[in-house]
């Protein structure tokens, strides 16, 4: 197990290293300088490009980046020189991360006792009921539900605020936003599996040696019916952590989605670049937690990894 | 006394056209502290009835009965009445741990702490003779072998401590030398905790063995009843005879067999395997392997599962490759690499699970075509024999040779445009050998190809292996756990025990006169359809997985030897190789010049237990 970890770690940071490589030049195709903008003259910008190493050839500067990382230093933000990538990702992400994780948990929990309730229900109704909602959920895209969540409950009914995250009932509305799409596919994957997992022999045998209802649902069946969703809200809860563009934007969140968007219309460089690796970062840490998580729960993995021979 | 009384039971389904009735009005009881019977092929309702005195069937099902009870009252599940099923593996959760799943049932049923439920637990099993409880309390599953997975879940239903085990088809998934062993557990259990038993099985041989009463159930009825001497012996209903017949294999015993020795029939070998190994990770596989296919016989492969038969015949059709040893095709040697190449299409496969090997997503017709197609491309680039390279078949040939096949394995032509989920178990596993034969292959090679079918089923497959075997010609590997199956229809045998062949010969000489002890204990472990001669069954001097105790299974010992009730000393310290008399081969320390003395060429060796 020890061993599957440190070679997970080993190839994550190979593929850090190929993504920082492959942003560092792709960032460079976008047309334009950093520096150029209305009032200022071509000496001007090239003066400045040359202070910040712009002008010397690519590889150099590529070279030269990558041995700033290797030290921890992303660099400094071109647009604002005062401060480091590293401290922009300081200020933005437990912004980002605190409204994520929040997300996340409330669309485990939500997700979770939908589907545990759509698949046990005896009535046509209570199934039908969740699975109409579930659809919708899934169907209306983020920034519409966002909109509406806002009109709804801040503009028309003035009960929550619309903006900012000074309190924890600032968070409710973003929340909600971000988690309707999980929280939706976790109740349809919950439960389909569930569904499918009540219908196999074990469940049957449990019964038959007496267990209860309950006994038979939360202790048997729903570890085999996790498997899939930790397979899912793996790479979703990646996607959360890194922060929403739009939610971000509306309820304006000074997080990393937004920081994102604005290093790329500013090409700030070294911003995005920054940026770039950190969320690259946390989705394969995030992918390593999900496998370990899935070798926990699942015997069969779990004896595969073990016996993984480099 | 009776322990279960159940009077009118019928259970029906809604379906759109009506209810449909499963079970119809049937009555039985079982005595206390005996065995009872009820036997009948699948769909019979048995399982059915089971469930419903269970008081487990699904909400869909609507349950009429006139009375069912245990000792009197109500059935309870897991108070006193509990059930085991066919396939262990299914019935366990998987990712829980086998001590878990026994202690929950002990705290449920005692309402006890977890140290006392442990003890309980590690006392159950050994009850059901497992060695070592402690270690495999930590295990899983499917970390255990399906024998020891039955009695785990044997422990479980005696951790209800119940009036009444109802056991569905406890020995269907096992080969026949764990059934016997399971069989006979069942039977001590009986006998030391006076639970009475309720076996539910297809096998009549099973049936024999076991009960003192027997019922035989048709159709959603009983429609014959009485003590088990009395069904066997003198069946008044037409059905239980042809059930008997069956058993016996009535129909395919006159068949002529081919006669193997006859010059013009012997012909080179198709294929030879030549001291073939290929070892997986813990330390399985198989060892110095050799085999031959001949052309147009039918060679049976048997052994327990695990013993190596199907990664022999992954090895020969090419999906895996050897470690070490060569193959040869018509004379030729195979080069490793590219091995499905070099067969042209012309090595076929039929698979166990009718269910699992045909693609969900293609008609029948797409099925056969893509079949066609495929050797038609591996045929183009380059058979061994220099044929000409395949042509593809234009879209006309292509459906004559589906009618003709689909004709030939008892389909309707009218069927090929259908998808597999229309078709029954039966049905499906005739669609698989269409698709194999319909490339008209040289070999065909079904690995356990009837193993998941009811006896009559099975019964009108293996006839049909058979028939178009003997009209067509084409060699085939046979590979089977049950030698009931294999005794019938092979003209040779092979012997197959911890990854090594123990024994190889005609089948009619191997099954009448067994030399290596593990077919002597193969043969006496299956149960004829015959009260008085299935009874005196023993498991013989098995224990269970003794094998892991040997000091070298690896290569320096018999790997029958843990389990040998004839072993010597010599057993354990060294390898027997293949000692070859006339037509047959054994690989046992016994029939060594060693130890059976210096023999002249005109010796005739017999068996030496």
């Amino acid at each position: 197990m020890a061993r599957y970890t440190c070679r997970r770690i080993l190839t994550g940071f190979l593929s850090l290293f190929v993504l920082i490589t492959v942003t560092f030049f792709l960032v460079r195709i976008i047309p334009g300088s950093p520096f150029q903008r209305g009032g200022v003259s071509e000496t001007v910008v090239e003066a400045i490009e040359q202070e910040y190493g712009l002008n010397e050839p690519l590889f150099t500067q590529y070279i030269s980046y990558i041995g700033g990382v290797l030290h921890g230093d992303l660099g400094i933000s071109y647009q604002d020189p005062s401060v480091r990538v590293t401290e922009v990702i300081a200020r933005a992400w437990p912004v980002t991360a605190s409204v994520g994780a929040a997300a996340l948990i409330v669309s485990l929990i939500l997700g979770t006792g939908l589907g545990i309730l759509s698949a046990v229900s005896g009535r046509r109704s209570v199934k039908q009921m969740i699975s109409a909602g579930g659809m919708i959920a899934a169907g209306i895209p983020g920034f519409a539900a966002a909109i509406l969540l806002m009109l709804v409950f801040s503009v028309k009914l003035k009960l929550l605020p619309a903006s900012g995250l000074l309190s924890p009932v600032h968070y409710i509305l973003p929340v909600a936003a971000l988690s309707l799409y999980p929280a939706a596919m976790v109740s349809r994957l919950v439960s389909s599996t569930l569904e499918t997992e009540l219908t196999k022999d074990y469940v049957l045998f449990a019964r038959a040696k007496g267990l209860g209802r309950r006994q038979v649902i939360f202790t048997h069946a729903l570890k085999n019916a996790y498997l899939p969703v930790i397979n899912y809200i793996g790479p979703a809860s990646a996607s959360l952590l890194t922060g929403s563009f739009v939610v971000e934007s509306i309820f304006t969140i000074p997080g990393l989605g937004r920081e994102f968007v604005g290093s790329i219309t500013n090409r700030d460089y070294t911003l995005i670049l920054g940026l770039t690796v950190f969320m690259g970062a946390v989705v394969i840490l995030v992918n390593l937690i999900t496998d370990l998580l899935c070798a926990w729960l699942d015997p069969k993995t779990r004896r595969a990894y073990r016996e993984e021979r480099a | 006394m009776n322990v279960l009384e159940v009077k009118n039971l019928s259970v029906q389904y809604p379906g759109a056209e009506g209810a449909s009735e499963i079970v119809k009005d049937i009555s039985f009881t079982v005595e206390e502290g005996g065995i009872t019977g009820i036997v009948g092929q699948s769909g019979s309702g048995k399982s059915t009835a089971m469930l419903a005195v269970m008081g487990l069937l699904d909400g869909r099902a609507s349950v009429q009965y006139g009375q069912i009870t245990v000792k009197g009252k109500a059935p309870v599940p897991g108070r006193n009445i509990a059930m085991i099923f066919q396939d262990s593996l299914s019935c366990l959760n998987p990712s829980v741990k086998i001590g878990r799943q026994i202690t929950e049932t002990v705290r449920m049923r005692k309402g006890c702490g977890r140290k006392e439920a442990a003890a309980r637990a590690e006392e159950l099993l050994e009850t059901v003779g497992i060695r070592n409880p402690a270690l495999r309390m930590r295990q899983y599953p499917f970390e255990l072998s399906g024998g020891m997975r039955q009695r785990v879940v044997l422990a479980i239903a005696l951790a209800c401590e119940p009036d009444l085990i109802i056991a569905d088809e406890p020995t269907t998934a096992l080969d026949a030398v764990v059934q016997a062993q399971i069989l006979q557990l069942l039977r001590r259990i009986v006998r030391e905790t006076g639970t009475a038993l309720l076996l539910v099985s297809h096998d009549m041989g099973v049936t024999a063995a076991m009960c003192r009463n027997v019922y035989v159930m048709h159709g959603g009825r009983i429609i014959e009843e009485g003590a088990a001497e009395d069904i066997f012996y003198d069946p008044s209903e037409g059905y239980t005879r042809q059930l008997l017949k069956d058993a016996k294999g009535g129909r395919l015993r006159e068949r002529e067999k081919r006669n193997v020795d006859d010059p013009a029939n012997r012909e080179d070998a198709l294929i030879r395997m030549a001291h073939v190994t290929k070892i997986f990770d813990a330390d399985e596989g198989i060892r110095d392997v050799s085999l031959e296919i001949r052309k147009g016989e039918i060679l049976a492969l048997v052994g327990e599962s695990g013993s190596g038969k199907t990664t022999a015949a992954r090895i020969l059709t090419g999906m895996i490759r050897e470690d070490k040893g060569r193959l040869y095709y018509r004379g030729q040697i195979l080069q490793r690499g590219r091995r499905m190449d070099s067969f042209g299409g012309k090595v076929q496969m039929v698979f166990q699970d009718p269910y699992a090997s045909l693609n969900p997503c293609l008609t029948v017709r797409q099925a056969l075509s893509e079949a066609l197609d495929a050797a038609a491309g591996l045929a183009g680039r380059g058979a061994v024999d220099g044929r000409t390279a395949g042509h593809r078949l234009t879209d006309q040939e292509k459906e004559e040779r589906i009618r003709k096949i689909l004709a030939l394995t008892g389909l309707s032509y009218s069927d090929a445009d259908r998808y597999p989920h229309a078709f029954s178990g039966g049905q499906r596993q005739r669609i698989g050998i269409a698709r194999a034969l319909i490339t008209e292959p040289e070999v065909l090679v079904c690995d356990e190809a009837i193993s998941s079918l009811d006896a009559t089923t099975r019964e009108q497959i293996l006839e049909l292996i058979f028939r178009v075997q003997r009209k067509i010609g084409f060699a085939c590997l046979f590979i089977s756990h049950d030698m009931h199956v294999v005794r019938r229809i092979s003209d040779r045998i092979a012997v197959m025990y911890g990854g090594q062949i123990v024994e190889t010969g005609r089948t009619k000489k191997v099954c009448s006169d067994p030399w290596h002890p593990y077919t002597k204990l193969l043969l006496e472990a299956v149960p004829e359809p015959d009260p008085v001669r299935a009874k005196k069954i023993k498991s013989g001097p098995v224990k269970e997985a003794a094998g892991t105790d040997l000091p070298d299974a690896a290569g320096g010992c018999c790997p029958f030897a843990g389990r040998c009730g004839y072993a010597l000393e010599c057993c354990r310290r060294e390898r027997p190789e293949q000692y070859v008399f006339g037509d047959r081969g054994v690989s046992c320390l016994l029939y060594s010049d060693e130890h059976s003395g210096r023999r002249s060429s005109a010796y005739r060796m017999t068996s030496q237990i």
